[in-house]
């Protein structure tokens, strides 16, 4: 394929949290630090040329109709070009490939992507637990953003025998994992019965099997993969990414036990890559509810279709396991500010792939991490981005 | 006394709301001894087009009709849905009535009811109509803490009118007039005043009222009739100056209260089924209005009424004052991205209230709702036909919302329903959601999804067709 390939040579986000003390553009502020303080040879931040911001929910914070033009300012880079990316849930992970193809094309030559999401200025029943998830003003009505999942693992449960253990054990093992990551918004481990007793949120899904409201930011800087020597010994490379959509209403789905914007992105992934799910050595996926992790799974082609449910239940997916899955503690654990989320599972790609993830550092055996997100009306939309340390 | 055209009852049909006010729990919550007796009360979804809606739907059912065939609907309540607004045509769409439907909205007072009755039936007479739907409801607002709180019921009642030769025929009418203020509401109020001498009013105004009627109605042999009964007391009295049994609406009348604008339809029902004379007696607004009908055979549908009526569930004061939006949540409620009045409305109000889908020309797929899909889901065409959805389907997945902001109540279950004619829906379901499993058989009911910026919006819902009663 002709392009120029992709380098990442800087990551960093803020740690999650209900971040009461810091407004959007301080959380903007703080993860572009980060992301320039973590470039092995130094960054000036001047050689930013353009950037591309994700910010999904401007609504919960009354920057509803701000395009990208809040955070440049924010940051110290006034005047640079800057787009906001708005993909549902995968918009962070989305702003990335974009930034990959403005660097991948020779447009630009060094690009930051930054994700930012200010969740709890709003209340959690002013959230997206609550609030009704849009669309039409009276077939949706009523339906909050489990209402969009919930119906996939009441069907998953009745095809392939899958229980409430199963998905309780995708909580257990993600709240493990984020109490070994300083940035993760809960860092308490939870036990099955925990999940199993936890008050009803969208039956079957108890309030365990939920990600939490969380604030945060995160950043990444992309350069042309013939420059990454000048920032770095260590870079990371883009593999590959692809994106795909499907249905935005439920009741126009196919069936109710696979995601297939996941499925089709993926494929388009692992095809630019040039690999499968046999050569990765973790992946970062969309776990915004405990049957999320599970439906990813089986959509990314880690095990057959079915049979996602006895991943965590059997440790295949723990940091140790045959393919580490959400080694960060996930969203469910670390948080979903949503714009900011992908850009932080790919901050933990990067991490892991050089080695850096301390006590959560998974075993890298050909060098290949998969971040995926999937999002918006019905799982409308997926985005699968695959970073390798091989040039 | 002059003749009129007779006009045929083709069928009969009456809802009744979900929930049961006892007087007890009444009386007790505001400490008062005893309370006998319980009344219907409309759940927070439900209202008098949402039962009006159903007791038609029942009885162009059980005419044997398809509801193209109907051009004329004539509907009667004293509590029309908007005040102002689009109510007889918001029926007339959830039903499947032709556009060019005629008739009218009969309001203004509980006579309304017998004024719809009277109104298709001049027309059949006349021949502009030749299957008049009438339907009468209501759904009475009581104040708080008054006598008139366990009295005040809801229901609806159906009957298909037509030309053609019917079980039971409409023989007689009289209509007696007198400036009365019995039961009373002012513009812009709420609830309906509890403001007559009850002894006063059964004494020198209702029985009076129904001696003149009486007197003028040939055929009515005061055996078996009909009447509303504001107090609980009057179907008695009346009685005793006939010297005949209770009223045939008693039934009725213990079970759901007095049901104002339907109470002479929905208490004489059940009374279709059997042949010989029946004489239904509607009043409100100082108007009393007799007719007689002639049964002579089993009335489709009249069979079906009692257990229609006494389908419903005891419920606690606490939730008929919440149902009655007396008891509401503090704080803001979650509006509607889109306000009923906007153009999305316009476009897509008669396919929400019609619950109609596109029918792919080319491959059949049925797209839901049409108005968003200008392009097949399936096969990517873009040649429709405009169907309405069957009404009947299986729980392909469901979900029961618990977190939730006003004015939704939690638990809250919606379901992806299989339709028969294989469309697709994903709606809400009526009651707690506890009875629903993959593969419940459903039925879909119209009900007031949420009262928006002071506007009632309706949408379908499902309801467990294995847990009817259980609402």
């Amino acid at each position: 394929m002709a392009w120029n390939r992709v380098a990442v040579v800087g990551a960093g986000l803020i740690p999650f949290g209900e971040l009461f003390d810091q407004g959007y553009e301080q959380m903007a502020a703080g993860a572009f630090r980060a992301a320039v303080g973590s470039v092995d040879h130094g960054f000036d931040p001047a050689l930013v040329d353009a950037a591309f911001v994700a910010t999904q929910r401007g609504t919960l914070w009354g920057q509803e109709g701000i395009g990208g033009n809040t955070v440049p300012t924010a940051i110290g880079l006034a005047g640079v070009a800057c787009t906001r990316i708005e993909n549902a849930c995968p918009s962070g992970s989305d702003a990335f490939r974009v930034g990959c193809m403005a660097v991948a094309s020779g447009v630009h030559d060094v690009v930051l992507v930054i994700g930012v999401e200010k969740m709890r200025d709003k209340s959690s029943e002013e959230g997206l637990l609550a609030r009704a998830a849009g669309g039409h003003p009276v077939y949706t009505r009523g339906e909050s953003a489990p209402v969009l999942f919930a119906p996939f693992a009441t069907r998953h449960m009745h095809e392939f025998g899958t229980t409430r253990e199963m998905l309780a054990a995708v909580a257990v093992k993600n709240h493990h994992n984020g109490t070994l990551d300083p940035y993760a918004h809960f860092r308490n481990e939870v036990t099955v019965d925990d999940v199993l007793a936890a008050p009803p949120v969208c039956h079957p899904l108890g309030l365990l099997d939920c990600c939490p409201q969380t604030d945060g930011a995160a950043a990444v800087l992309l350069v042309s993969a013939d420059r990454a020597q000048d920032f770095t010994d260590r870079p990371v490379y883009v593999a590959g990414f692809g994106t795909a959509t499907d249905h935005p209403y439920l009741h126009e789905k196919a069936d109710f036990v696979g995601l297939p914007a996941t499925t089709l992105a993926a494929g388009r992934a692992y095809e630019m890559a040039g690999v499968g799910p046999a050569e990765l050595d973790m992946a970062e996926v969309h776990d915004c509810f405990t049957i999320t992790e599970i439906l990813d799974v089986e959509d990314l082609g880690f095990c057959d279709k079915g049979k996602g449910g006895v991943l965590a239940l059997e440790g295949e997916t723990a940091i140790d396991g045959r393919l580490p899955v959400n080694p960060s503690g996930g969203l469910l654990a670390k948080g979903h500010p949503i714009g900011a989320t992908g850009v932080a599972q790919l901050t933990e790609c990067w991490w892991q792939l050089r080695e850096q993830a301390e006590d959560r550092q998974v075993a890298l055996r050909h060098g290949f991490a998969l971040q995926h997100n999937v999002g918006g009306r019905g799982s409308g939309v997926a985005v699968v981005n695959v970073l390798t340390t091989n040039r | 006394m002059r003749t009129v055209p007779a006009a045929n009852i083709a069928a009969v049909g009456v809802a009744a709301p979900t929930l049961r006010l006892a007087a007890a729990d009444v009386a007790a919550a505001w400490g008062r001894a005893g309370g006998r007796g319980q009344c219907a009360v409309c759940a927070h979804d439900e209202d008098t087009l949402t039962l009006a809606w159903e007791a038609a739907d029942t009885a162009v059912a059980a005419a044997g009709l398809t509801t193209d065939a109907v051009d004329g609907l004539w509907w009667g309540t004293s509590r029309p849905p908007f005040a102002e607004g689009p109510s007889h045509a918001h029926l007339a769409a959830a039903l499947g009535l032709p556009a060019g439907v005629s008739g009218a909205l009969t309001a203004g007072s509980a006579h309304a009811g017998m004024e719809a009755l009277l109104g298709a039936w001049d027309a059949v007479a006349a021949g502009t109509a030749s299957a008049a739907l009438v339907v009468v409801s209501d759904a009475v607002l009581p104040g708080t803490g008054t006598s008139m709180e366990v009295a005040a019921g809801a229901a609806a009642g159906a009957v298909v009118l037509t030309t053609a030769d019917g079980p039971a025929t409409l023989t007689a009418r009289s209509t007696h007039s007198r400036p009365v203020l019995d039961r009373y509401r002012g513009d812009g109020e709420d609830e309906t005043r509890d403001s007559y001498d009850a002894r006063l009013f059964r004494e020198q105004v209702f029985l009076p009222a129904l001696a003149e009627v009486g007197a003028k109605l040939p055929g009515a042999d005061g055996q078996r009739w009909s009447l509303p009964d504001p107090d609980g007391r009057l179907g008695r009295a009346a009685a005793r100056v006939l010297g005949t049994a209770a009223p045939a609406s008693a039934a009725a009348r213990a079970e759901l209260g007095d049901t104002g604008a339907a109470a002479a339809l929905v208490g004489g029902a059940a009374a279709l089924a059997e042949p010989g004379p029946l004489t239904l007696v509607g009043m409100g607004g100082g108007r009393t209005t007799g007719v007689v009908v002639e049964v002579s055979a089993p009335v489709p549908g009249a069979d079906a009424v009692g257990a229609r009526l006494e389908r419903g569930r005891a419920a606690p004061y606490a939730e008929v004052l919440r149902a009655r939006r007396r008891l509401v949540p503090a704080g803001e409620q979650v509006e509607m991205a889109v306000p009923p009045g906007s153009a999305m409305f316009v476009r897509g109000g008669p396919e929400v209230l019609g619950l109609l889908g596109g029918r792919c020309v080319a491959c059949g797929t049925l797209n839901v709702p049409p108005s968003i899909h200008p392009t097949c889901v399936a096969c990517g065409a873009d040649k429709f036909d405009l169907v309405p959805l069957a009404r009947r389907g299986r729980v392909h997945t469901f979900v029961v919302n618990h977190a939730m902001p006003a004015p939704f109540e939690a638990p809250l279950p919606l379901a992806v329903l299989d339709l028969d004619d294989g469309g697709r829906v994903m709606l809400q379901v009526v009651g707690t959601g506890a009875e629903l499993a993959v593969g419940t058989p459903v039925e879909l009911v119209l009900r007031r999804y949420a009262v928006e910026r002071g506007v009632p919006v309706y949408g379908w819902k499902a309801r467990a067709v294995d847990g009817e009663g259980t609402g």
